[in-house]
């Protein structure tokens, strides 16, 4: 395997290789062989790192975001209860936006239908932790607090290639196409804009009073009269509260999420009133 | 082959490239001070500061860290916190120690006299399982001595 | 002079019968109450080396020429191989040697559960001997895997014999009973998880076999390895000077002991074999589920008239049926008592003990069920304990050697008395309350046990013994009663452990025996090093002068003492007791549930080191809090195969998770335990936490959890089933109004 440093943003980055930042999600997939690469493409250097004219760059880390009082209190609180201390110092906004579900299932190999198998072992099995929406296909659940905030932000994303609203950054794995993010090859998420807003918030339900992945993630955002919500740890991709729970398709094992959802959208609204 | 600067010295690493830092410094460099438990970024107990800041050596490629200023346990010996945490008994087994201290020092740097709030935070990502937890925040307050 | 005995020894509720000699124990015990050291805090002797990562444990170790191995596991819950060919991993690049089925009795071909071991690579570097594993070509039979206990125990696969335990007449009980409560109680698979891995590093010298290795028990390995290998026990070498933490699964020598020993034989080259965390989740051990049926019968007064178990511990696929029954036949008074206990054999990883095994479980259930009775009666649960006090063990038809639960009982009044302080703090949707439960557990120890202590002309003390310091502190407490007993400062005195070849026999680290297995061995040959400095002194002319004094004029020549653990008092329950009381939160609507605080007040005989003895509460505080709320152990139902292999989906507790935690030690000897009246105390406090947990969960809800881990699932699940009892009540009385 080799190491190269991006030196320009339109860095080719094809074939084998793949694109490096913190490395917090990369380099343990890499280690324990569920993804393999030819080379790494560091992007630390070309890809923007502060906050400036309202933009966040994408190589920013969670820790930096933590304490930033420039940063909307959605995003902020979102960082600041996401992992871990070390990881939030390595782990960065666009690492963060890309990574992969926490499903045991996938994260252990089995030849999952995200990994391009033909079933969803988590549907029939133990989906506990999994989602309660759009899980027809693929029962994972998005793990990134920060999407949920982005999303309930209505934040957009510059790439060097586009500029879309960060729900467009995600898509539901189908038969024909297992991806769950819709990057191209050699696409960096350079910069994050996020629109002004009234009042923000995230609330998490967790396992552990730290350092875990959200059972339920609610993030919310109000402009004006209107609140966006959006929910971590729900859905194969960070999921916009649009018309309540009524789409919900619970599994038998993880119906308790609806109620933890119900109650801190709740308070999320309340909070932003 | 790449080099490190590790508590003020500089090395020669001559691991291959996806080598991480925790295998140079056990392996090549023989500072075992840093130890490895999960080899996947959970436990914290690799943790090292890298240009001042925590991290976890089990999962940060040396190739990737291009220049940086490394401190493991070993620059730390003589850091207050040691004596802070053997004081107050915030060790048992010890092999979590040397990433609580750590992270411990990296709190204190920029925070002097963290709050309970704040320590808890800080050292969520260093897990004990013999559970000296009690004391490591004890320690972590009366670090000055 | 030597006597030959046979006594009775105890280790984590079993017990044996063993030989041995013993020298007279003339000793008295201390009178109670802090010494010049002992009952003092001091802090860890090795605390400096350990904290500045200079201590070299197994997993640090590097012997000149060392391999590394790495092993292929059976990847189903139930498989048979069906064919291997190593040769593939032999072409491999660094690759010394290898070995499959039936190369040692270690690996073989018929795999019971995900993660047996079938063969083993050793290469020059770890990640080599990980790809020639991966490069072996084998071809698995998956078989039917049977994970159901009930189904296993109706199918006759179970592990040891089911053990029916009765006194009174348990019918008889029942019928006299006013008030008869019943619950089904389900406890969860966890995982030891000590943050450094099994490891072993073994290594030929001569005809000798050094084996390093992270362990609780030198001695245990060297005989193990001895006799399994068929070598001369003093041909075996075991070393373990500093090791990260087992609480149970490192008792033995296990697989990867012997995959190095053999790869070692082969290659003549010392041979590093060690888990990956991954492989610490699927194999090296834990505390299996179990599933309990309880009754509880107790007359209007609040009087036990009868307690009935049935209790299924989901064993895995080999290990032991623990004593899950064992706090229902021993904590509380009652005439008429029946318990049956099976073990069922399934398809899973092994169970091995793990601190205080089967009682961590069976008191979660016989306290949760005993409070639910205690609302029924209208009793104060503190109050219902102590009418209930036993004086003396009616299971065995003993006395206690000593118990203080009363005094337990009476130090934990004013921490029960906050419940209604508590409970005010109460709102909406975070609910508060208080709840206790009672600790009994083993802890006496026993014999054999040895020390020697060694004094040279300096003054200064050196103690021998093969044990081990698992981090419990013993090396720092085992320092502080030499010194006492030689009336030296404790800065005099050091301990060499840690090494089979350089010391007598140690008892192994488990079942919170090191102290009082340990330390009275210890205070004997000090107290023997003492008796002839005492007596050069008097040849001196010096007598009464300080130790130091009289050995200067030693020169080159010693005084050497060594001393004995002695017998167990005969016909005495030695036992250990205690009460926790835990503050809980629960938010109603997100069924999340936050410990505010554990007041934690233990007998365990003389104290040797309170600062070390916090450290244990707290410790077995934390562990007990990540069982009852956050540790599981999942699989997949459908093929078995274990879901939670790492640290991110096995949640052990953060320093965020920790309560306040105030504790108290009784601290009075025992006065009939040994030189020192001192028990163990590495056990004790994670036996009593779940329940406590639980009761104050149904103080501050009237929802009772039923199963651990008290999740999200399982609150909300109780806090529904709370709901429907009480709309259901109201319905009654108004209908009994109309």
């Amino acid at each position: 395997m080799e190491l190269r440093r991006a030196s320009s943003r339109d860095e080719r980055v094809d074939g084998g290789a793949l694109v490096l930042a913190g490395g917090t999600e990369l380099v343990p997939l890499l280690r324990s062989g569920l993804v393999h690469a030819d080379e790494l493409v560091d992007i630390r250097g070309v890809v923007p790192r502060g906050i400036s004219d309202g933009a966040i760059g994408a190589a920013a880390t969670l820790a930096e975001l933590e304490c930033d009082p420039q940063v909307p209190e959605a995003l902020r609180e979102a960082c600041r209860l996401a992992a871990s201390p070390q990881l939030r110092n390595a782990g960065t906004l666009g690492g963060n936006l890309l990574q992969a579900t926490r499903c045991w299932y996938w994260r252990l190999g089995w030849a999952c239908r995200l990994h391009g198998g033909a079933e969803c072992f988590a549907r029939d099995g133990e989906h506990r932790e999994h989602a309660i929406f759009a899980n027809g296909f693929c029962a994972s659940a998005h793990p990134s607090d920060v999407a949920a905030a982005l999303l309930a932000l209505d934040a957009t994303l510059l790439t060097n290639r586009r500029s879309l609203p960060v729900a467009e950054l995600y898509r539901l794995p189908t038969e024909d196409d297992r991806r769950t993010t819709t990057l191209a090859p050699g696409e960096l998420i350079l910069e994050v804009r996020v629109p002004e807003c009234d009042r923000s918030t995230y609330l998490k339900a967790m396992g552990r009073k730290r350092w875990a992945f959200p059972l339920v993630g609610v993030a919310g955002a109000r402009v004006g009269g209107e609140v966006r919500v959006a929910l971590a740890g729900v859905a194969p991709v960070p999921w916009l509260l649009e018309d309540g729970f009524e789409s919900a398709t619970p599994l038998p094992d993880n119906a308790y999420k609806l109620d933890v959802a119900r109650a801190l959208v709740a308070r999320v609204r309340t909070a932003l009133a | 082959m790449t080099t490190l600067t590790v508590n003020g010295h500089d090395y020669d690493v001559h691991g291959e490239v996806g080598t991480t830092l925790a295998e140079a410094l056990r392996d090549e460099l023989s500072l075992t001070g840093t130890k490895v438990a999960c080899g996947e970024g959970h436990c914290g107990a690799c943790t090292v500061l890298v240009d001042g800041a925590p991290m976890l050596a089990c999962i940060t490629l040396v190739h990737a860290l291009d220049g940086a200023r490394i401190t493991t346990i070993e620059g730390l010996r003589d850091h207050p916190m040691v004596d802070a945490f053997v004081r107050a008994d915030a060790l048992q087994c010890g092999f979590c120690t040397p990433g609580q201290i750590v992270s411990a020092v990296a709190l204190v740097d920029g925070t002097p006299e963290p709050t309970s709030e704040e320590i808890r935070h800080a050292m969520a990502g260093n897990l004990c399982r013999c559970g000296a937890y009690p004391k490591i925040e004890e320690a972590i307050r009366t670090w000055r001595g | 002079m030597a006597r030959l005995i046979r006594t009775e020894k105890e280790v984590e509720g079993r017990y044996e019968e063993v030989w041995l000699v013993v020298e007279e124990d003339s000793l008295d015990q201390w009178p109670p109450g802090p010494r010049e050291i002992v009952g003092r805090p001091a802090p860890r002797l090795d605390g400096h080396e350990r904290a500045r990562g200079e201590a070299v444990y197994t997993a640090d170790l590097k012997l000149p020429g060392m391999l590394h191995a790495a092993m292929l596991r059976c990847p189903y819950a139930h498989a048979r191989v069906a064919r291997i060919d190593l040769a593939p991993a032999l072409a491999q690049p660094g690759v010394h040697a290898a070995i499959g089925p039936g190369d040692i009795e270690q690996l073989a071909e018929e795999c019971g559960f995900e993660g047996a071991p079938v063969a083993a690579v050793c290469a020059d570097t770890f990640a080599q001997a990980r790809a020639a594993v991966a490069a072996i070509d084998v071809e698995w039979e998956e078989l039917e895997a049977v994970l159901d206990p009930h189904e296993a125990v109706a199918r006759g696969l179970t592990i040891g014999e089911p053990r029916v335990k009765e006194r009174g007449d348990y019918e008889r009980g029942l019928a006299e009973a006013d008030v008869v409560v019943e619950g089904e109680y389900r406890t969860q698979v966890v995982l030891h998880n000590p943050l450094e891995t099994h490891q072993a590093v073994v290594r030929w010298l001569g005809d000798t076999l050094e084996v390093y290795i992270s362990t609780q028990f030198i001695w245990g390995v060297r005989d193990e390895v001895a006799e399994k290998l068929g070598l001369p026990r003093d041909k075996v070498r075991v070393v373990c000077h500093y090791m990260g933490g087992g609480f149970g699964a490192k008792g033995g020598a296990d697989d990867h002991t012997f995959v190095a020993a053999e790869l070692a034989r082969r290659t003549r080259r010392p041979v590093k074999c060690s888990l990956t965390r991954r492989e610490e989740n699927l194999v090296s051990g834990n505390r299996n589920a179990t599933i309990q049926r309880l009754t509880i019968g107790a007359r209007a007064d609040g009087k036990l008239t009868a307690l009935g178990g049935e209790y299924v511990n989901a064993v895995g696929w080999d290990g032991w049926s623990s004593p899950t029954e064992g706090p229902m036949n021993l904590l509380y008074a009652c005439p008429n008592v029946r318990t049956t206990t099976v073990g069922a054999r399934i398809n899973q990883p092994p169970m091995k003990a793990f601190r205080a095994p089967g009682f961590v479980e069976g008191t979660f259930g016989l306290e949760s069920l005993l409070d639910v009775l205690a609302a029924k009666l209208g009793i104060d649960p503190l109050e219902l304990r102590r009418l209930n006090h036993a004086d003396h063990d009616a299971d065995q038809g003993r006395e206690f050697s000593g118990k203080n639960l009363l005094e337990c009982y009476r130090r934990a009044e004013p921490h029960w008395e906050r419940r209604h302080e508590v409970r005010a703090r109460s709102t909406a949707a975070v609910k508060r309350g208080v709840g206790m439960a009672s600790q009994i557990w083993y802890g006496g120890g026993g014999p054999p046990s040895y020390a020697w202590v060694r004094i040279g002309s300096d003054g200064r003390a050196t103690v021998v013994t093969a044990m081990q310091d698992i981090g419990t502190g013993t090396r720092t407490a085992m320092a502080m009663i030499a010194a006492e007993e030689l009336g030296i400062p404790l800065e005099d005195v050091t301990v060499s452990l840690g090494d089979s070849a350089r010391g007598p026999f140690a008892s192994i680290s488990a079942g919170s025996s090191t102290t009082p297995s340990m330390g009275p061995a210890v205070r004997a040959a000090a107290a023997d090093a003492r008796r002839q400095v005492d007596e050069i002194a008097e040849q001196l002319g010096k007598r009464g002068a300080p130790a130091r004094e009289v050995v200067s004029v030693l020169e080159d020549a010693q005084i050497l003492g060594k001393g004995a653990r002695g017998p167990n008092p005969t016909g005495m329950q030695v036992l250990t007791f205690g009460v926790q009381v835990a503050e809980v939160a629960v938010d109603v609507e997100t069924g999340e549930v936050w410990v505010e605080r554990i007041a934690a007040v233990h007998d365990v005989g003389r104290v040797i080191n309170p600062l070390g003895a916090s450290s244990q509460i707290e410790g077995g505080i934390v562990q007990g809090l990540g069982h009852t709320l956050s540790e599981h152990r999942l699989h997949d139902p459908a093929s078995g195969r274990i879901l939670t292999q790492t640290l991110d989906t096995y949640k052990l507790p953060t320093i965020a998770d920790v309560p306040e935690i105030v504790s108290e030690l009784v601290d009075e000897p025992d006065s009939h335990l040994t030189n020192l009246g001192s028990k163990g105390l590495g056990e004790p406090p994670i036996v009593p936490v779940a329940a406590a947990i639980a009761n104050a969960i149904r103080d501050a809800t009237g929802a009772e959890v039923h199963s651990l881990p008290i999740d999200r699932a399982e609150m909300l699940r109780a806090l529904r089933e709370a709901e429907a009892r009480e709309r259901a009540r109201e319905t009654h009385g108004a209908a009994a109004r109309v």
